[in-house]
């Protein structure tokens, strides 16, 4: 086995030490009967090349979008990774330590979190950042506990239906089992009517989920929303693509009080949806609920700066059964990751990026849109993503023409929206090209 | 060498003007932004985010690696996180663009490799659990916990049985009770015999038809197996009760025994600890789920099928208890636990759990003489020693030890869990360390406890920092980087 170092004479010596006469003799307290008996049915041992031709033949059987051309969105997005990003993030002292327990040997880990925590509180216009959740989707819901603990209003929440099917359907399953009336808010018109959310809104709502820009890539009238929101006593909690941050209004700046993200646009590969990185920043009054780590800066016993982790009595290896969540490990490498993207992109090469996905798309939705054959469903103000409506409703078809000629075209709607199974989310990222927009256009919509 | 100029923070490095974006010039006609936003939803000004060019990014960010222990460098024998080596192969596969380049709504037709490693995935798991239901959902072991509760209160409420209340060792994870409050339950604490193992009356008592769960870790946080595991199992079966395993602890018993074999019910696997994902300075993991074949149904959708040569992801699972996480999980670390479990073959697991077993009693016979271990002679993975009297005789604590230790290279143990030993010092090896290792280690231990007070109390002396003040931290939350008024 080539990960194990000691032989035979070691192994013997080890023995002796112990005063155990053979290795089977160590597991005397693992009951005979209880014991397997028999080699486990796993297949045989492969050897490195062996190994390595087996999975290289598993990865030649996918259509790899990067090899593709990719329009999916929906959470996960073909943006470009610098680099540098997977230079430095593949360093072992990244990729091979763990959470900062001993700060004094961690300081490497613990920096680039309060550098992680201070970008997304710049990026998002909120006052703190924790160091990380798993994801956007589980970020949602750990978001909403966190809202209706501070707010006191465990009974009831309110969720546009313009947000990510998955992550309501998360929100669902982590409120199962508490005593929690869950309130879909209908978007018939791609986003929410600010006269619906007054209509549903009461002094019992904790919070109302608002994705921004949402699932439909249209943008919501946030400021308006979180108005109503604040004026019921409630906090809104939003949703955003982080890439998006490069042109729009800071969620902190119109009115969020809560803000979670699907970090994987900032320098993650899209892995077939992981890991991802879970972002949740929010406002002063929330930080004794928030879940998860967070890094503090302080100084040693010599007045040197340094940084811990801190305010641990929110979790759960301290207060067990009273903690804010059961978070454990979270997704460091990826937050490493995120903070190198937005040091690298900085604020001018974020909203250059944002605005190459921004004319990309609207170039794409007004050339796919041109022969009439679609037409947009929800003609509002969008960032980088559009729902396309097939006039003909042969979804399925123009999908298989498009991938025959190796390009994703978008995302079929249908699964999430019955009334919405003749439509395409349609995500351009700034590496889409104008040469392959054009291609899409001429298989599907010309 | 450290360069300490480069490991000021980021937004001190910052110079307005530089940037280590390039990007393409705009290939599609270009319009006005205004024409395509509405003004109230643009930002009115740039972004706070610091400006750096590619150079100082790098040399900033890896100055920072240096000031890290970590398992490439280190012997790291923290408890209960087995820190094991993590091998390159596994990093190179999961980086093949045929995974990494994966979208997650592809079709099911153009990711049929991907499928069938998953499927395989759940079929291996299934065996070294001997739970024929698997779920790869999970994100991490707390969120499998939760899950897995999950599937237990769906279960309990489709056949209308009421049960509110999940038994906890004292012993266990904190993520145990944490994952028991947020899916609805109830906590009862059920007291640990002097030798660490469930107390068997106390269970008797706590017992009642309200109890929904058992969860149990075995071997448990000290490193001992729950030699009475399927006796306890049928205690809880007979209240109609589910036996949840915590499978923080699995790298002691592959191929050696199966948690559905002892009496387990539900449970969850951490492939960053037993299959070697590196551990990302706090993750990424995964929290893989198996579940007995009643309660299969309620898992969490999509599972990876497999209808005559074809793979799919199924939705139609009407019981399930729907999501804990969007898309299908953390899979970039699923696939270095194929690789691993590949690696490894049969014999080879068998191995890895019998290595880590002989290390972490060698390192226990070496050990104990000189630093009491409560709980006996033996252990499984790991053990835990306890600082009380030297604590008491010399005023050295179990935090004084670890922080010694890093001054002579080597990580710390865990200290201060599990709860139920004082100043407890938990040690696991794991099976990729020589003996060389441990003897280095355990000399290293025993030259600690016959140093001077003073000399430990003001160790490290030799890290970048010294005894943060912690207190201060969390007296006075500094959680952002402020520039400084000019």
């Amino acid at each position: 086995m080539p990960y194990l170092l000691n032989n035979a004479a070691d192994q013997k010596a080890m023995l002796a030490s112990i005063g155990a006469a053979s290795i089977d003799e160590l597991f005397a307290m693992v009951p005979a009967e209880l014991r397997l008996g028999r080699p486990l049915d796993v297949p045989p041992a492969l050897g490195e090349l062996a190994l390595t031709s087996h999975l290289g033949d598993l990865a030649a059987k996918n259509d790899a979008a990067g090899s593709g051309v990719c329009f999916l969105g929906g959470g996960s997005y073909d943006h470009f990774v610098p680099a540098v990003v997977d230079f430095i993030a593949s360093r072992s002292e990244f990729v091979t330590s763990y959470t900062p327990y001993q700060p004094e040997v961690s300081q490497g880990n613990l920096q680039a979190m309060f550098e992680y925590q201070t970008l997304i509180a710049q990026l998002t216009g909120l006052d703190y950042s924790n160091s990380s959740l798993y994801d956007g989707g589980s970020a949602v819901a750990e978001a909403v506990l966190m809202a209706m603990s501070v707010n006191r209003r465990p009974g009831r929440v309110l969720i546009a239906a313009s947000v990510h099917p998955d992550y309501r359907q998360i929100l669902a399953t982590y409120l199962a089992n508490l005593d929690v009336e869950l309130v879909v808010l209908q978007t018939p018109g791609g986003t929410l009517d600010p006269e619906t959310l007054r209509t549903a809104i009461d002094d019992r709502t904790a919070c109302l989920l608002l994705q921004q820009p949402n699932f439909f890539g249209c943008v919501e009238k946030m400021e308006v929303l979180a108005k109503i929101v604040h004026d019921a006593g409630a906090s809104l909690v939003t949703s955003v693509d982080p890439i998006s941050l490069g042109l729009l209004k800071r969620p902190g700046d119109a009115g969020a009080d809560i803000v979670v993200a699907e970090g994987q646009s900032l320098g993650t590969p899209m892995s077939f949806g992981g890991p991802y990185l879970g972002i949740l920043a929010c406002r002063e009054k929330f930080l004794r609920r928030m879940p998860g780590r967070l890094v503090g800066q302080t100084v040693d016993r010599s007045g040197r700066r340094c940084w811990v982790l801190t305010l641990q009595t929110r979790e759960q290896h301290i207060r067990r059964d009273k903690a804010t969540s059961n978070i454990c490990t979270n997704q460091a490498l990826l937050a490493v990751r995120a903070a190198i993207y937005l040091s690298t992109m900085g604020p001018t090469g974020l909203a250059e990026v944002a605005n190459l996905c921004l004319q990309k798309a609207h170039y794409a939705a007004e050339q796919l849109t041109k022969s009439g054959r679609l037409t947009l469903a929800f003609p509002q103000p969008m960032f980088k993503e559009f729902v396309v409506r097939a006039t003909d409703g042969r979804v399925d078809d123009l999908l298989a023409k498009a991938q025959a000629a190796g390009i994703f075209a978008g995302l079929p709607l249908g699964r999430w929206y019955p009334e919405l199974d003749d439509c395409l989310l349609v995500a351009v990222t700034e590496k889409r090209t104008k040469e392959e927009i054009d291609k899409l256009v001429s298989i599907v919509g010309g | 060498m450290r360069n300490t100029r480069s490991t000021e923070l980021i937004f001190e490095l910052s110079k307005p003007g530089c940037s280590g974006a390039h990007l393409p010039p705009c290939d599609v006609p270009l319009r006005p932004v205004a024409e395509l936003i509405p003004a109230e939803a643009l930002a009115s000004k740039p972004l706070p985010l610091p400006e750096l060019g590619e150079p100082d990014i790098v040399r900033h960010f890896v100055n920072l690696s240096t000031l890290n222990m970590s398992v490439d460098t280190h012997f790291y024998p923290l408890g209960s996180c087995t820190m094991k080596y993590n091998p390159k192969r596994n990093e190179r596969i999961a980086a093949m663009p045929g995974f990494a380049n994966l979208h997650p709504y592809q079709s099911d037709d153009t990711i049929q490799g991907m499928l069938e490693l998953l499927y395989r995935s759940q079929q291996m798991l299934a065996e070294i659990s001997g739970l024929p239901a698997v779920s790869l959902q999970p994100a991490a072991g707390a969120q499998g916990e939760f899950a897995a509760l999950l599937v237990a209160a769906a279960y309990f409420r489709d056949k209308g049985i009421k049960k509110s209340v999940v038994l906890i060792p004292d012993g266990a994870h904190g993520t145990n009770p944490a994952s028991a409050v947020m899916s609805g339950f109830t906590t009862v604490p059920v007291k640990s015999t002097a030798n660490g193992l469930i107390d068997l009356d106390d269970l008797k008592a706590r017992l009642n038809d309200g109890v929904a769960v058992l969860m149990i870790t075995n071997p448990n946080t000290l490193g001992i197996f729950e030699t009475h595991i399927a006796e306890i199992a049928e205690m809880v079966h007979e209240v109609g009760g589910l036996v949840y395993l915590d499978g923080a602890n699995m790298n002691a018993i592959l191929g050696i025994t199966r948690p559905g074999d002892f009496g387990a019910d539900l449970m969850h696997f951490n492939p960053h600890k037993t299959f070697s994902g590196p551990h990302g300075g706090g993750g990424p993991g995964a929290g893989p789920i198996g579940v007995t074949e009643k309660l299969a149904p309620y898992l969490p959708s999509p599972i990876v099928v497999k209808d005559g040569g074809r793979y799919r992801l199924d939705y139609n699972r009407p019981k399930s208890i729907g999501r804990v996480r969007s898309f299908f999980g953390n899979t970039g670390v699923l696939v270095r636990m194929y690789s691993y479990i590949r690696t490894h073959g049969p014999d080879g697991l068998r191995r890895i759990s019998e290595n880590a077993v002989l290390n972490a009693n060698y390192l226990l016979s070496r050990v104990k003489h000189f630093l009491p271990v409560p709980q006996g002679d033996r252990c499984m993975h790991e053990f835990v020693a306890s600082a009380t009297r030297i604590k008491a005789d010399r005023d050295i604590s179990a935090m004084d030890i670890a922080k010694r230790l890093l001054d002579y290279g080597f990580h710390a143990p865990t200290v201060y869990f599990p709860l139920i030993v004082k100043e407890a010092i938990m040690v696991e090896p794991t099976e990729t360390e020589s003996k060389a290792t441990l003897d280095a280690f355990a000399e290293t231990l025993e030259r600690i406890v016959t140093e001077t007070p003073e000399q430990l109390h003001d160790a490290p002396s030799s890290a970048p920092v010294s005894r943060p003040d912690e207190v201060r931290a969390a007296r006075q939350p500094m959680l952002t980087w402020k520039p400084t008024a000019t």
